[in-house]
């Protein structure tokens, strides 16, 4: 080092938090014995503005180019100081804070042990601080638009707020249609609307708008980059039909392909070239080329031509700002068996149900089973959630209550002889849902609370009886059921893990994907530049959804609306000289942040400072010790370590 | 051992879980043994193994890596590397005569406070009866000065 | 040019180092003809009375190999320090202990045992090697004594420079010794005649690697077939050449055996062995289930530190290890 380094050391006595376990005079006086140090104080509030203004003045009164506070976590005021430092004219990254509160005066009660180990800690610091160099924030320029992967109620929510705030959107589905579960619900409780005309009125909207651009039938497969610009490329699958399609149909009638049809739930069935429902969007004709046996039959009746069997998937590469993970949830697929299901036609699903009360379903909204109308009607609560069922999560659906309380109410308006159980662990109509919980009850519903799981039996006929033990009554019940609906919550999406492959954004431990920080980080992931919204963080309602996917755009806006971001520069950093091309680093990058480029003929890593995020596993692993991280290399570490014992 | 052996333990914790961890100790007022000495790092991934060792032949007499559980690395696949490493190293340091067990690996979630806890209290209570490493290196030292004198 | 003083001596040594300086020498007679020979023990018959009697600082250059493992070793490195002006470690069992470093992992005691009472062919059990030794007829005979541990050169003396190899190509040494006629030198303590660079480099297998080097476990070139066109790490052969320093020009990798890393450390590196363990672990691209990884590691590397610190374990920062005595 050629210039000399001059360390100012700061102990924070956080009041009493810190000096009254710790003797902050003591630890002062060592720190002042300390090499290279010039000048070592101790204060009652360092985070507070005269104790920020001492650190300043010190910089410039002893012309100090390091500085060391020992107070609370870095993760409180660790940016407050650096931009302290920053303001008095030296580096940000200069600095070094090291934790004696939580790490120490407030975990150990012993006084003398406390100010040994506050001595330890300051003695390392100071070691680190000395070979800390100046380092420059990463400035990244800004890329105005916004890719919405999922094109269910939160990314429509989220795609059209940020196209209303002039910022390019790209929204991306998987599926042939727009509109996810929500689509599908014939009435959405408190809201009072169709599920399929709600979509419909995001849907009009966005495409009134000329910055948004929508791909159906696609999924993104690579995502690469940061915050302010990432790079995504989305592949898009074929739908075999064109924009000519006249939705005439004649196709459906001659395909000799039926599968269930997802989108009733499996209720019936469908061709494999198929319109998903009358409110789809686009509303054309698609093919699910996975049932399809490429007879032809319908290439040979489409009056227009509009059918191509031979169409390939297309992909397309986007730069954007920030990415929003929309892409919703999947419900909960009881075993085969399972309280019945799939053992008889008189077992259904929420989802099914709810199918089958639409006056535009399947059954124009007539119930009927087997032919005959049910008279008898039991809901079986909490399927799949509460722990209830072979593959339950633990966590509550939110909204399976509210939904079995408005078919219940809907089964009593249409078959108004009939009697309706509804065998609950817990009724969870919350909010202005409560409502639907008293009109059940003046609506002669039954109520049963269970605890151990109701047994369903199926008889050889299909006829179903459920014996559930009432916890309030404290007797089993035996309940024949002309049909049975289990009320089944959500899941994680079936095709969440894949997309988690390419949209790196961790779950929690029942499968959902995983908020930064419920209270201080809601609809952001970890990753800077990414959200997450709607019911891929867990189960929600559709106006939750809603809710959830305008936050993210919002959060999201914060970065669009700057025309730079910084980063952090603790990145990694190849140092040329050093570099032998062994290529080890690059098998190390999780970000393929990492790739090579030709110096003098030789072979040396290169890495991309943008995408960076700046763990060092690379570091570590770099066997010539070419590749070092900023602010925390070998050197650095190494004196930290080497300052262990006195 | 020695009576009022209390062994020192330097410890790698990642930014984001291991350190995060110890913080809520704190917020919670938690009583945590007093020797350890924490080390700051983004991520487990950047422990390599000769800072570990650096951290042995500057007077740890154990060694504690923490990071993110498996799965929760916020980098991702760190951790994954940083398992594959300590496992080797644990049995390079037995070939060493270091006992491995002075070496552990812990993966602590940032909400975790108990369990941190729970491993500096256990980890304390193992170096104890393992005794101080120092005697070796004192003994290194002498055998190297004795050879140096030699006429 | 006038006549340079060499002197070359070697110590726990195999005597590779003496034929590779041999090799080296006898293909450049420029500067073989520069060389004034005024110690070699295994070649010409200096004795030490002659070394003491010289000035100090006359001899220009002293190369020194084989590591510090008898008392007499430190007596004539001390020696030799005082009558040269630049002390060379040559090898790598000078500069970090070699081969014969791995005798640090057993105590003194172990290895006389093993040599001497436990080796089946042996005749006579339990003899110990005297320090001291009078004859019948009164003579006093001297044996030196063995060291506790071995050491490389730099832990008894200061060292000028190191010339690195097990042994070092006549390629490394020319380069080296005419940089020193030369006077064409780097700052002390720096390697001699080889690259500031790691092997892969110089590997004509590099440029077959994939983007990215990940193995799925690890397997030795005596019992598996070996692809002699592909760089062997890639394979799953532990090759020790991304941090090995370069100059060798890889030869062992064209022959389709790993490097073992006799040409040692980058000055980058604190501990060789351990950043070689570092890499070698990261690269194994397993499931990170605890027991899976240390299966693989089980069967793939059974001895660790015969891996990573085949030439290097005097030098690391443990030096030995610290077992306790039997």
């Amino acid at each position: 080092m050629s210039e000399e380094v001059r360390v100012g050391v700061y102990i924070c006595h956080c009041g009493t938090n810190i000096a009254g376990t710790v003797d902050v005079e003591e630890v002062t006086r060592y720190a002042s014995t300390l090499p290279g140090v010039v000048i070592a104080r101790s204060y009652i509030f360092m985070c507070s503005e005269p104790g920020q203004q001492l650190i300043k003045d010190d910089i410039v009164k002893y012309k100090l180019n390091r500085v060391v506070v020992a107070a609370c976590s870095p993760a409180l005021h660790e940016l407050t100081f650096r931009r302290a430092v920053e303001e008095a004219g030296l580096n940000p990254y200069l600095f070094e804070m090291v934790n004696i509160r939580e790490h120490n005066s407030w975990v150990h009660p012993d006084k003398v042990q406390a100010t040994e180990k506050a001595k330890d800690l300051v003695r390392m610091a100071v070691a680190k601080a000395i070979e800390l160099k100046p380092l420059e924030d990463i400035k990244v320029e800004v890329n105005k638009s916004a890719l919405v992967v999922g094109g269910g109620i939160a990314g429509l929510a989220a795609a059209l707020y940020l196209a209303r705030m002039g910022f390019m959107v790209h929204l991306v589905e998987r599926k042939p249609t727009l509109g996810g579960h929500t689509a599908r619900i014939p009435f959405i409780t408190y809201l009072g609307v169709r599920g399929d005309e709600l979509v419909e009125s995001y849907v009009k909207a966005l495409m009134a708008m000329p910055n948004v651009k929508i791909y159906v039938n696609s999924d993104v497969v690579l995502l690469e980059g940061g915050a302010g610009a990432f790079k995504a490329r989305i592949r898009m699958r074929p739908r075999y039909v064109s924009a000519k399609c006249n939705l005439c149909g004649e196709c459906e009638k001659v395909c000799p392909v039926e599968v269930p049809n997802e989108y009733e739930y499996g209720l019936v069935r469908r061709k494999a070239i198929f319109l998903p429902f009358e409110k789809a969007y686009p509303l054309l004709y698609a093919i699910d080329m996975e049932a399809c046996t490429r007879c032809g039959a319908c290439v040979n009746v489409c009056p227009v031509e509009a059918i191509d069997l031979e169409e390939t998937e297309k992909h397309e590469d986007v730069t954007v700002g920030v990415v929003i993970l929309a892409t919703g949830f999947d419900p909960y697929e009881p075993e085969r068996e399972e309280f019945g299901y799939k053992l008889s036609d008189r077992v259904l699903t929420l989802f099914q149900i709810q199918r089958l009360l639409d006056e535009r379903g399947p059954t124009k909204g007539e119930i009927v089973v087997n032919g005959k109308i049910p008279k008898t009607i039991v809901f079986i609560a909490c399927v799949g959630s509460m722990g209830v069922g072979r593959k339950a999560g633990r966590y509550c659906s939110r909204m399976c209550c509210s939904t079995i309380m408005s078919c219940a109410l809907k089964i009593r308006e249409r078959i108004p002889d009939s009697t309706v159980f509804i065998i609950g662990r817990d009724i969870r109509t919350y909010g202005y849902e409560e409502d639907l919980y008293w009109k059940a009850l003046e609506g002669d519903v039954r109520f049963v609370r269970y605890d151990e799981w109701p047994e369903v039996r199926v008889t050889t006929e299909g006829s179903i009886e459920v014996l559930v033990r009432d916890v309030t009554v404290g007797e089993y019940l035996l309940i024949p059921a002309d049909l049975l609906v289990l009320g089944v919550g959500a899941s994680p999406g079936k095709y969440l893990k894949e997309v988690l492959k390419v949209i790196r954004v961790g779950c929690g431990d029942e499968g959902f994907v995983r908020e930064a920080h419920l209270k201080l980080r809601p609809v952001e992931a970890p990753t800077e530049g990414i959200y997450v919204a709607g019911a891929v963080t867990g189960p929600k309602s559709v106006v939750e959804s809603i809710t959830h996917g305008m936050a993210a755009a919002s959060r999201a806006s914060s970065i669009l609306s700057k025309d730079y971001v910084s980063a952090e520069p603790m990145i990694a950093m190849v140092n040329e000289d050093l570099c032998s091309g062994c290529l080890v680093c690059i098998g190390m990058c999780p970000y393929n942040a990492i790739t090579t480029k030709t110096l003098d003929g030789r072979r040396v890593a290169r890495v991309n400072p943008i995408v960076c995020m700046g763990c060092g596993t690379c570091v570590a692993a770099c066997p010539s010790g070419a590749m070092q991280q900023q602010g925390l290399e070998d050197r650095i570490l190494l004196a930290q370590i080497r300052a262990f014992s006195r | 051992m020695s009576e009022g052996y209390e062994p020192k333990i330097l410890m790698f914790a990642c930014n984001w879980c291991s350190y995060a961890a110890a913080d809520l100790a704190g917020t919670s007022r938690m009583k945590v043994p007093h020797n350890i000495r924490i080390v700051r790092v983004m991520c487990s991934g950047r422990v390599d193994p000769q800072l570990i060792i650096e951290a042995f032949t500057s007077g740890a007499d154990g060694v504690l890596v923490t990071g993110c559980r498996i799965g929760d690395c916020h980098y991702i696949e760190g951790n994954y590397k940083t398992l594959r490493r300590i496992i080797l190293l644990k049995k390079a340091l037995e070939q060493l005569g270091i006992e491995s067990e002075r070496l552990r690996l812990e993966w602590i979630a940032a909400s975790d406070a108990k369990r941190f806890v729970e491993i500096a209290v256990d980890t304390v209570e193992r170096l104890r009866k393992l005794g101080p490493l120092k005697r070796h290196f004192d003994e290194l030292s002498r055998v190297i000065e004795e050879v140096r004198g030699i006429e | 040019m006038s006549k340079v003083n060499v002197a070359f001596y070697w110590m726990a040594s195999c005597g590779g180092c003496e034929e590779a300086q041999v090799d080296a020498i006898t293909d450049d007679f420029s500067v073989l003809n520069v060389l004034n020979v005024v110690f070699w023990p295994v070649a010409l018959d200096f004795k030490r009375e002659d070394v003491e009697r010289m000035p100090d600082k006359s001899i220009d250059i002293a190369l020194i190999n084989g590591g510090v493992r008898l008392s007499e070793h430190v007596e004539m490195a001390k020696l030799l320090r005082r009558k040269a002006k630049i002390v060379i470690a040559y090898g790598a069992c000078s500069s970090w202990g070699g081969v014969p470093g791995l005798g640090n992992l057993y105590t003194r005691e172990d290895i006389f045992s093993r040599v001497y009472s436990e080796v089946p062919t042996l005749k006579e059990r339990g003899v110990r090697p005297q320090p001291k030794y009078v004859t019948e007829e009164g003579i006093e005979l001297e044996l030196p004594e063995v060291l506790p541990l071995l050491l490389p050169l730099n832990a008894i003396i200061e060292v000028d420079y190191y010339i690195p190899g097990c042994p070092p190509t006549p390629e490394t040494t020319l380069n080296a010794i005419k940089a020193l006629l030369e006077g064409k030198l780097p700052p002390k303590g720096s390697v001699l005649g080889a690259s500031s660079r790691t092997l892969c480099e110089e590997c004509p297998l590099n440029k077959t690697k994939p983007d990215k080097v990940l193995v799925v476990g690890y397997r030795r070139i005596y019992n598996t077939k070996v692809d002699s066109e592909k760089c062997l790490l890639v394979q799953g052969i532990p090759c020790l050449g991304p941090l090995t320093r370069g100059g060798c020009k890889a030869l062992c990798p064209q022959a389709a055996a790993p490097c073992v890393g006799c040409y040692g450390p980058l000055e980058t590196h604190v501990d060789y062995g351990m950043k070689a363990l570092s890499y070698i672990a990261s690269i194994l691209d397993v499931r990170p289930d605890e027991s899976e990884v240390k299966r693989v590691l089980d069967e793939g590397i059974p001895d660790p530190v015969g891996l990573i610190y085949k030439f290097t374990l005097p030098t690391s920062r443990l030096r030995m290890s610290f077992r306790k005595k039997a």
